[in-house]
């Protein structure tokens, strides 16, 4: 180990090994996936996203919720994963097609959101654990998200977009209400488009233990 | 001992030792300054974040103190405010001193430091309101990122220079890892903005290549550049040649090699090919050669003389440093193998191991580095030896509580994150009172660098006009170096 280049190179030869194996071999193997045609509604899989959900996944990047939450359903029968129902197949890389960033996390604080969509069908419901996370469950560890909701005076009529079931600490003083700001609304969307219950050929169900 | 000595001990005169420390002095100070100042703001937001942890109302509903935003903002502040400048300023004061030439264009390398803080601030400011990207270690907007790039290749062009103007001798151990280190940071910065930020490939062949980053950083730029500065500055201060050259190539090489295969272990069963997570579990379980080959060589190096770690701040630091580097790979190693990972993976045990490189590893390292460079720099000690104790301590404590708490809560927190009777909730009533204590141990951390940088103040002041080293304890070995710790 005497020169310089010699060095160089040896760095250059080991490095780019690895940048081949995996960078390389991923932009060139899964960065070309496409969708599969769904049979039975003439769509595709995995199914195209109402624009509003693409916005949402902005918001989500923007406040960190993946320093909490995951969205991979791992492997079974290694992981328990979809023992403890986080979904009913493997998550595999052609699910995150129809996503800009896919964020498969690295930490459970909260729940995992790969399925969410397939568990909660509810706008509001989603509005007001964003909005007042303990006044739903009482030992949530979420923090509030009420900088993307708007607290205001009613006029006239109540908004048919306000948050409806707020209660406790949580519920607005009479005559005003919450209603959620178009950030809140395109995250809710996303979060309802958090769904992989099609059927991949890639990732069977596991057989019924 | 060994048939390839420390170079340069005997063949530098400490005249001209003392010319190359002074033409570095304005950058370096620069980086350093500048590192603690982010060092101290960020753990200011890590300890924020771990309270909000344990008390999730706190300060909540404000954007930019939610958990999210903060936790992302420490991070990034951690691996682009203070360790990639403390390891870009310990690096130009190395290549120097190893290379022995005196830097010029020392200007160039003043402004690289200056436009890089600008695009730090930009790109943290920009994190806190809600332009994050969230992509693990690389979480700055994209906006923010050329500019980092364009100081660091101001750098790159400098080193580049020195590394071609030095002599023929033959190449010491350090300069590998410091050479490897400047190679590698802006491949794996300039490739992973490319390809996930600026230009975003489509997000099924993100996560691997988002993985290849963040495995990248802590292997390939921060552990080669804390390397260097032990391979230097350990048998420098302790006057004690490294132990074996052959533990030298292995240790090396071997790094180069794994260091940069892991990724696929951190998306075990996950979205990723197979075969990409088996070569990731391979080569974290490889990375225990590297990680036995630098750990022993240091080992022996200081193997009979470690009366030197008790007096000299740099060295202890540095040999703390590298101990939790070798904790680091050996628990890396366990936590990939399918099994182990199958129940620890979303644990706190990742967090755990993530504090241990970080502040475990390169903060400590880094500050041996610091405190063995700046007398030589500005010509005077540190202020007072008991403010290096409790800055030595307070970071100790603090790194061994967050650790071995999250280390041993994650395993439970894991059990009912996996075990299908246990409920979700279950997990975080398990973890809550060892995040207690992680936050204890934050609020420690955070104390010992805040005392880190006064110390740092005091010493470029020249407060206490203190004639005699900063030592720990009564000074029993000699050192090739007489000035300074």
């Amino acid at each position: 180990m005497k020169k310089l280049p010699s060095l160089f190179f040896g760095i250059l030869v080991l490095f780019g090994s690895a940048w081949i194996g995996v960078v390389a071999y991923s932009y060139n193997n899964l960065s070309v996936l496409e969708p599969l045609p769904d049979e039975e509604t003439g769509g595709t899989l995995p199914p195209t996203l109402p624009g509003l959900a693409v916005i949402g996944e902005k918001v989500y990047a923007a406040n960190g919720c993946v320093e909490c939450h995951s969205q991979q359903v791992r492997l079974a029968p290694l992981t328990t994963d979809i023992a403890k129902e986080l979904g009913k197949r493997q998550t595999v890389a052609r699910d995150y097609l129809r996503r800009t960033t896919a964020f498969p996390g690295s930490n459970r604080t909260g729940q995992d959101l790969s399925n969410y969509g397939a568990r909660n069908d509810d706008a509001n419901a989603i509005h007001k654990k964003l909005y007042a996370p303990r006044s739903v469950v009482p030992w949530s560890t979420m923090p509030s998200y009420s900088y993307l909701y708007e607290v205001r005076k009613i006029q006239g009529q109540p908004s048919n977009e306000s948050v409806v079931g707020l209660t406790g600490a949580a519920a607005p003083k009479p005559g005003y209400e919450v209603v959620p700001t178009q950030k809140a609304k395109a995250l809710a969307a996303y979060l309802l488009s958090l769904n992989q219950s099609y059927a991949l050929p890639e990732a069977p169900p596991p057989p019924a233990q | 001992m060994s048939a390839f000595p420390s170079i340069s001990a005997n063949t530098l005169s400490t005249a001209d030792r003392a010319r190359i420390d002074a033409s570095t002095r304005g950058p370096v100070l620069l980086f350093f300054g500048s590192a603690l100042f982010w060092l101290v703001f960020g753990l200011a937001l890590e300890t924020l974040a771990s309270v909000q942890l344990i008390l999730p109302w706190f300060l909540e509903g404000i954007s930019f103190l939610t958990y999210g935003r903060i936790t992302q903002a420490a991070t990034t502040i951690f691996a682009y405010g203070f360790a990639t400048p403390a390891a870009i300023g310990a690096g130009i004061w190395l290549a120097s001193r190893l290379c022995r030439v005196e830097l010029d264009h020392h200007k160039l390398l003043v402004s690289a430091g200056i436009v890089w803080n600008l695009g730090l601030l930009i790109g943290a400011s920009g994190i806190l309101s809600g332009d994050s990207t969230s992509l693990p270690l690389l979480c700055l907007p994209g906006y923010s990122t050329p500019i980092l790039l364009l100081s660091y290749l101001l750098v790159a062009i400098w080193a580049l220079l020195t590394f071609f103007r030095r002599g023929d001798s033959p190449l010491f151990v350090a300069e590998w890892f410091l050479f490897a280190g400047l190679l590698a940071f802006p491949w794996l910065f300039a490739a992973a903005n490319t390809l996930l930020v600026w230009n975003p490939v489509n997000a099924p062949a993100q996560p691997a290549i988002a993985y290849w980053f963040a495995g990248g950083f802590v292997n390939l730029w921060l552990a080669p550049m804390g390397a260097a500065a032990a391979f230097y500055i350990i048998p420098k201060a302790s006057g004690q040649p490294v132990a074996s050259h052959h533990l030298d190539l292995l240790g090396f090489w071997t790094l180069m090699l794994f260091g940069s295969w892991t990724a696929g272990a951190s998306l075990i069963g996950g979205p990723v090919p197979a075969w990409i997570q088996s070569a990731g579990v391979a080569a974290s379980v490889m990375m225990l050669v590297p990680a036995f080959a630098i750990g022993v060589n240091l080992h022996l190096t200081l193997s009979g003389h470690y009366a030197t770690v008790g007096w000299s701040p740099a060295l202890r630091f540095l040999a703390t440093g590298i101990g939790c580097l070798f904790a680091y790979w050996v628990l890396n190693a366990i936590n990939s193998l399918p099994a182990v990972n199958a129940v620890t993976h979303f644990s706190d045990i990742g967090r755990a191991l993530t504090v241990l490189a970080f502040y475990g590893f390169f903060a400590m390292a880094a500050s041996g580095a610091i405190y063995y460079i700046v007398p030589r720099l500005t010509g005077h000690e540190w202020p007072c030896h008991g403010g290096v104790a409790w800055h030595y301590w307070l970071a100790a404590v603090g790194v061994g509580l967050i650790v071995i708490d999250l280390l041993t809560g994650g395993l439970i927190q894991a059990y009912a994150l996996t075990n299908p009777i246990v409920e979700f909730r279950s997990a975080l009533d398990f973890i809550w009172p060892f995040r207690f204590m992680s936050a204890v141990g934050f609020i420690l951390l955070f104390l010992s660098a805040a005392n880190f940088a006064l110390l740092f103040a005091g010493i470029l002041l020249d407060t206490r006009k203190n004639a005699a080293p900063a030592y720990l304890a009564v000074r029993e070995a000699d050192s090739t170096e007489p000035v300074a710790v």
